[in-house]
């Protein structure tokens, strides 16, 4: 109990102070109650989550609004080809807009890393879409000497738990500040950009927010080893070593919840938001049952030996029959009780209804913010034919006429925005990148968008309607006149003057030269002339002088950049 | 109070004719494609338009019609989002109830401790600042408040709330709609505060989300000021994608922000730290400068207390509403004689069963009671239908919903933004309004 209490005052306090939990609904802690009672069903209450206005998720909801929030899908082919590149051979952009040049290699790149660069464009080039895609769904093959050699600087992020518990005092952030330093640079720097994007995407859908209480020691292992370690592997995998993971048992108290005292809260998450979704058709009863079979799992508490380690106690777990949507199992004894709950979570990753909510997530996250239906059932049934394998359906969305028409659909969200732009400046790593890294973190903080520290379990939105900001789109604009003025200590960033000399070509070209150089070096296409010769008029004269940074900024601040 | 002596008396705020002159109109999308499509516009063409609009908005084309300034009913509300499912019997509390200590032995507060109200109700004793503000009548509540068809999900409760109805049919943000009905106002009439939007903005009007009036300063050099914005303004015209509204706010509020930013703001009331008084202390600042502002958005989270509610000398509950009163006290004193022009609305997504569970919290329950506070209040008494806690009267051991959140909303934005009565029947689709005279 004395334990409890220390981590909820430090959620509320974090919820008061932390940046970006101003929008996270604090549900860290679970529904305690008496031992087997069943929950009371209010006559309002709808028995079925999804009876009560249900749509799929938040993000779902939040693309509904319409407005100028909605990227409307056009009508696009729902023709499968037999490779990415006869896919993106025949599909031309069901939207025009600034995007729509008719690059594809631009929009794959736009949409399978988290900024391109001129070098990923050539690369692209060189080798063919399919072999590029091939290689970047095999990230074990891609050397990474970059960010590996950054990311040895946070020790603490790569340390196993014996060691973090030895080097941090209990409830200190030195390991999740590493590990927030780690994924940061790893976004900037590692050739594997597929892989991150998926660690990104996986690390909200199961989302364990760093920095938090219970993740002081656990938190870098659990993005390791659940996220990190299956981001490409099968979903089915990912949930059940999430579901022994310490730090997933302590965010949503199921390390709380015994055969005494049913703790509803990862219960209730593993059905709406980790698998089946709110319209799910699951039933309270079924939240309460899930509940259940879930007890028993435990974290080694702080000062013990093996603190932070898995256990099981078979003692806590509650038994008797249970039923949860088409799952059975008498679930007779405290001892089987770990592997009723692996049966459980196997079960719930194969399901139809997973495989919907997931597929539609991957679509939202590459396609569209309302992405067609069609394409939601296609990569649906590829992830329940490849058995919950991920890459399959990763392969069959790039062959899909609808991600290549989606050109232009998308937003960058404030993190996204931040890492291209580091990417398309060439930022470099210098002479001290904890620092660097913690400036960056701290813009993306402001920004409301540091990775992995949304406070709630759903995870931070991934539709642009949700985050429409005046202050983000300022703020983003601010960020872009630090990074091109190099003002992130630590780093190396290249003077914007010699950027701008070097992207006109010939000595003496004109500035029109020059600014269409430097469209080219940072969006990796020519702008509309309008917009050209907007840029042209701010530099002025006949030559970019002292505002080389501002100019620089400016190719950042255009539709060209913060679209994707 | 007239606005010329306030701008005489205050010489460290900026000079509101400045503001004023800055803070251009803007219309809303909806707006500007209704008209286009009523003039042939292919649906391309709008939305290419609009993008272009808004841009366009910061010149003269869409100076509206109708004064925003000091216009009447032209009050602010402020929707204060209690996230997590606050336990309206720990806040006001049914001291004379003799089921509530029967059932909550370890945590209901006692009865002698309660800060006095109506009704058999007290207020916990951590909100003395709303219960000075009680004797002025400028604070009541609603108990036993709820919609009907409400979800236990916290996420799909707030999610029909925020939307004001739970068909999937509901598309917009509640507050969305009744923007839309209440027509053109300054680029400031909509804030959400905080890095992301809130849901019952989202739709086709132009809200500011932002966190700090000076995040909407662009830190380039004076050298290039004037170029840079002719530039931005010309790099997003003639782009029809889902930034344009954005970029245009962000646009149309940047000198206004520089003005306000060059001064030091100095808040007349002491908010503790944390998110939610830097939120509140950034919309006082923007009301009392007369920018318009009719609709804010905040949030507060960290009601959702399985465990450990605990009782008046500490717990969650304790530190909650302390953290709550302080704030709300603080946004009270800051606006000061402007408090009459706003009205405060503190809403959940559900209350807490009434009893207590082994923990010594409470889990998901139904009704819960919403908090009002500032000006237009019908002041001096707890409002709404109280059917007490008698077992008979629960709903499967919950509050029930005696009182519907529409009605109370309604009733805000009728009475205090001057929204037409027949335009509520859009804002809550399907909900028969039914006033319970919060307003006086």
């Amino acid at each position: 109990m004395h334990d409890r209490v220390n981590r909820r005052s430090v959620l509320v306090a974090g919820a008061a102070a932390g940046a970006a939990a101003a929008a996270a609904c604090s549900r860290l802690l679970g529904s305690g109650g008496p031992e087997v009672r069943q929950v009371d069903l209010t006559s309002a209450a709808p028995a079925r989550p999804a009876d009560a206005g249900a749509f799929a998720n938040r993000d779902a909801s939040y693309a509904a609004a319409g407005g100028q929030a909605a990227v409307k899908s056009a009508p696009a082919p729902v023709l499968v080809y037999p490779t990415a590149s006869a896919a993106a051979a025949a599909t031309k952009p069901a939207v025009p807009g600034v995007l729509a040049n008719g690059d594809p290699v631009l929009h794959l790149l736009r949409r399978a890393t988290i900024g391109p660069t001129p070098a990923m464009a050539a690369d692209v080039r060189a080798r063919g879409i399919d072999a590029w895609i091939a290689t970047q769904l095999a990230p074990d093959t891609i050397a990474d000497p970059v960010a590996d050699g950054v990311t040895a600087a946070f020790p603490l992020a790569t340390a196993d738990l014996p060691t973090v518990n030895a080097r941090v005092r209990p409830g200190d952030w030195d390991a999740m500040t590493d590990y927030g330093r780690y994924t940061l640079a790893r976004m900037v720097w590692s050739d594997r950009q597929l892989y991150e994007v998926m660690v990104d995407f996986w690390a909200n859908h199961l989302n364990v927010p760093q920095p938090g209480p219970g993740s002081w020691n656990v938190g870098p292992a659990y993005h390791r080893d659940v996220i990190r370690r299956h981001a490409l592997g099968s979903f089915t995998d990912m949930l059940l070593a999430a579901g022994r993971h310490p730090a997933m048992l302590r965010y949503l108290s199921a390390d709380l919840s015994d055969r005494g005292s049913v703790n509803e809260n990862y219960g209730r998450e593993l059905l709406e938001l980790h698998t089946v979704g709110i319209d799910g058709g699951y039933t309270e009863k079924d939240v309460r049952n899930s509940a259940y079979i879930l007890t028993g799992r435990s974290v080694v508490g702080d000062g013990s030996p093996g603190a932070g380690t898995f256990r099981y106690d078979p003692d806590r777990h509650w038994t008797g029959p249970v039923k949860v949507l088409d799952f059975t199992s008498a679930n007779a004894t405290g001892a089987g009780g770990l592997a009723v709950g692996d049966a459980y979570l196997r079960h719930l990753a194969g399901l139809p209804a997973t495989a919907r909510a997931i597929a539609r997530k991957l679509a939202v996250r590459f396609v569209a913010d309302s992405p067609p239906p069609a394409l939601v059932d296609r990569l649906a049934k590829a992830y329940l034919d490849g058995g919950t394998q991920i890459v399959p359906v990763l392969r069959l969305m790039f062959r899909s006429g609808e991600f290549w028409a989606s050109v232009g659909q998308k937003v960058r969200r404030p993190l996204e925005n931040l890492v291209a732009s580091a990417r398309a400046l060439g930022v470099r790593p210098g002479p001290d990148n904890a620092a660097g890294m913690d400036t960056l973190l701290n813009r993306a903080n402001d920004l409301g968008h540091r990775p992995l520290a949304w406070r709630a379990p759903n995870g931070y939105p991934d539709v642009h309607a949700a985050w429409r900001s005046a202050g983000s789109v300022v703020g983003l604009w601010n960020v872009h006149r630090t990074l091109a003025s190099g003002g992130v200590p630590g780093l190396t960033v290249a003077p914007a003057a010699q950027r701008v000399a070097g992207a006109g070509g010939a000595a003496g070209a004109g500035v029109a030269a020059q600014v269409d150089g430097l469209c080219r070096s940072l969006c990796l296409q020519a702008f509309r002339p309008a917009h050209r010769d907007a840029l042209v008029r701010f530099v002025g004269g006949p030559a970019v002088g002292d505002d080389a940074a501002d100019l620089v900024a400016l190719v950042l601040d255009s539709p060209y950049f913060t679209l994707r | 109070m007239t606005r010329d002596t306030r701008e005489t008396e205050d010489t460290r705020q900026p000079p509101l004719r400045v503001l004023h002159a800055l803070a251009d109109r803007v219309t809303s999308d909806r707006e500007r494609r209704r008209g286009a499509w009523s003039r042939g516009f292919t649906r391309r063409q709008v939305l290419a338009g609009a993008g272009m609009a808004g841009v366009a908005a910061l010149g003269t084309q869409l100076v509206t019609t109708r004064a925003s300034f000091g216009a009447p009913g032209g009050g602010t509300l402020v929707v204060l989002f209690l996230r997590g499912g606050m336990d309206g019997l720990s806040v006001v509390v049914p001291a004379g109830d003799p089921h509530l200590a029967q059932v909550r032995p370890d945590i209901a507060v006692p009865a002698g401790e309660l800060l006095p109200l109506d009704r058999g109700f007290g207020l916990h004793p951590a909100l003395g600042p709303l219960h000075e503000l009680w004797k002025k009548g400028q604070f009541t509540a609603v108990p036993a408040t709820s919609t009907p068809d409400l979800s236990r999900s916290h996420f799909q409760a707030q999610d029909c709330l925020e939307r004001g109805g739970s068909s999937t049919g509901t598309l917009e943000g509640w507050l969305d709609r009744v923007l839309d009905g209440m027509g053109p106002g300054t680029t400031f009439r909509a804030l959400g505060s905080g890095p992301t939007l809130p849901r019952s903005l989202a739709g086709d009007q132009a809200p500011l989300a932002l966190r700090r009036i000076d995040d909407l300063r662009l830190r380039d050099p004076d050298s290039v000021r004037g170029r840079t914005r002719d530039a931005l303004k010309a790099l997003y015209t003639g782009v029809d994608g889902p930034v344009t509204g954005e970029v245009a706010s962000g646009l149309a509020s940047m000198d206004i922000a520089a003005v306000l930013g060059a001064v030091p703001y100095q808040p007349a009331g002491a908010y503790p730290d944390g998110d939610l008084g830097v939120g509140l202390s950034q919309i006082a600042r923007l009301v009392k400068s007369d920018l318009g502002v009719r609709v804010a958005c905040i949030d507060l989270g960290g009601w959702d207390m399985h465990t450990h509610i605990g009782t008046i000398d500490g717990g969650f509950m304790k530190d909650n509403l302390t953290a709550l009163g302080q704030n709300l006290g603080a946004f009270a004193a800051d606006l000061g004689d402007r408090l009459g022009d706003v009205t405060l609305v503190g809403m959940t997504e559900f209350g807490r069963r009434v009893a207590q569970n082994g923990n010594a919290g409470a889990d998901h329950g139904h009704g819960s009671t919403v908090l009002l506070m500032g000006g237009g209040l019908a002041g001096g008494t707890v409002h709404g239908a109280w059917p007490g806690l008698a077992p008979g009267q629960l709903v499967q051991g919950d509050v029930p919903g005696a009182n519907d959140f529409r009605d109370v909303l309604g009733e805000l934005v009728v009475r205090r933004l001057g929204l037409g009565t027949a335009t509520l029947g859009s804002v809550f689709p399907g909900h028969a309004y039914h006033p319970l005279g919060v307003t006086r």
